[in-house]
């Protein structure tokens, strides 16, 4: 018997169903949902406000369950996704969709029991969205599906607001404007250099469909128009300097990488003669970014 | 027709492989019972402060 066959008669261990949360992209998720509830001007319970952060944390691995159910049969030619616990066999579809489905009831079932009706509706919203919309529908149809499905992984600071708050205000929109514009450079590098993946797979990823050297230009253009986006919270008023100058650094070095990106060793039609070097190190940088970023909000607004 | 549960008892598992099988087997009813358990607790604190804070549950 094949490892894979036997691996889908013995079933998945515990760890296989934790794979299917993603844990990897809940830690960003949770994070930015965290912020916003830390910066959020009434302060919540700690233990209500930490039921909300793990809500955050569940629904983002419930909607990252059932895009793994979804995309199956996409993960299985991709060589990042082949050893995911359904292409392998060690999951049956159906049980990951069960799984899911379970897991995003009850985040938004607690989130609503523990904080309010608000906060629960956004964090239903951006799991129908990252499930509907983007999964479903943008992913395999547009080269622009990062863009607008980048907004499913933009909910969390107005999710964390939300919760603290009971309302949605300018600062968490900002916030969320600013892992919207984040996503696509954030994306679009990693697909530089994952982008024979894609294409085995058939995803219209914006390097597959327009060419690397377009991706490239694209991941400039949506660095720069992050800089003064990540600097409006200063200039409006809603942060004070610790997080200006925190988002000037950051975004600069942000541009400097997406720079290096755009004047990579490159051929004819874009592709990297450099093994993508760049684009790897865009990539890491990105989510140090984000971190750097939201860490600077909290600091700022604590101090 | 749903295929039928795989079952330790089945003749032709190897020892080695019916053993694998509880492993897992045991880890993922752990791990049910964690999150269950955890469940019951969260649910109970949520009581606990709302009742204690708001005096309402919702």
């Amino acid at each position: 018997m094949s490892g894979t066959a036997l691996d889908a008669t013995l079933g998945g261990t515990a760890a296989d169903w934790l794979a299917l949360l993603k844990p990897r992209v809940m830690t960003l998720v949770v994070f930015t949902g965290a912020m916003g509830l830390l910066i959020a001007p009434h302060r919540l319970n700690p233990v209500l406000a930490l039921t909300a952060i793990f809500c955050i944390a569940v629904a983002s691995g419930a909607a990252g369950a059932i895009n793994m159910w979804y995309d199956r049969d996409i993960d299985a030619v991709m060589k990042r996704t082949a050893n995911r616990p359904i292409p392998a066999g060690r999951i049956s579809p159906e049980g990951a969709l069960g799984f899911g489905i379970v897991l995003a009831c009850a985040s938004v079932l607690v989130m609503a029991m523990a904080t309010n009706l608000v906060a629960a509706a956004v964090l239903a919203l951006s799991i129908g969205f990252y499930v509907f919309i983007y999964t479903m529908w943008l992913k395999r149809s547009t080269p622009q599906n990062i863009v607008i499905g980048g907004a499913a992984g933009a909910f969390p600071p107005v999710i964390g607001w939300a919760a603290a708050t009971g309302s949605v205000g300018l600062l968490p929109l900002l916030l969320f404007a600013i892992v919207f514009f984040w996503t696509p450079p954030h994306f679009w590098s990693l697909a530089l250099y994952a982008s024979g993946d894609y294409a085995r797979a058939g995803v219209p990823m914006l390097p597959v469909v327009r060419g690397a050297r377009h991706t490239r230009v694209c991941i400039m253009v949506y660095t720069l128009l992050l800089l003064p986006i990540s600097l409006a919270p200063y200039i409006l008023g809603l942060m004070g300097p610790i997080y200006g100058a925190t988002a000037l650094l950051a975004g600069v070095a942000f541009a400097y990488h997406s720079w290096l990106v755009l004047t990579d060793r490159q051929d004819a039609q874009g592709n990297s003669l450099a093994r993508n070097a760049p684009a790897r190190a865009a990539f890491k940088y990105s989510i140090l970014y984000l971190f750097i970023l939201f860490g600077a909000c909290a600091v700022d607004r604590l101090v | 027709m749903a295929e039928r549960m795989p079952r330790p008892e089945d003749p032709h598992w190897t020892p080695a492989a019916r053993a694998e099988f509880m492993r897992r087997r045991r880890g993922r009813n752990l791990l049910l019972l964690a999150a269950l358990g955890g469940f019951c607790l969260l649910i109970y604190a949520i009581a606990l402060v709302k009742l204690h804070e708001y005096g309402t549950m919702w």
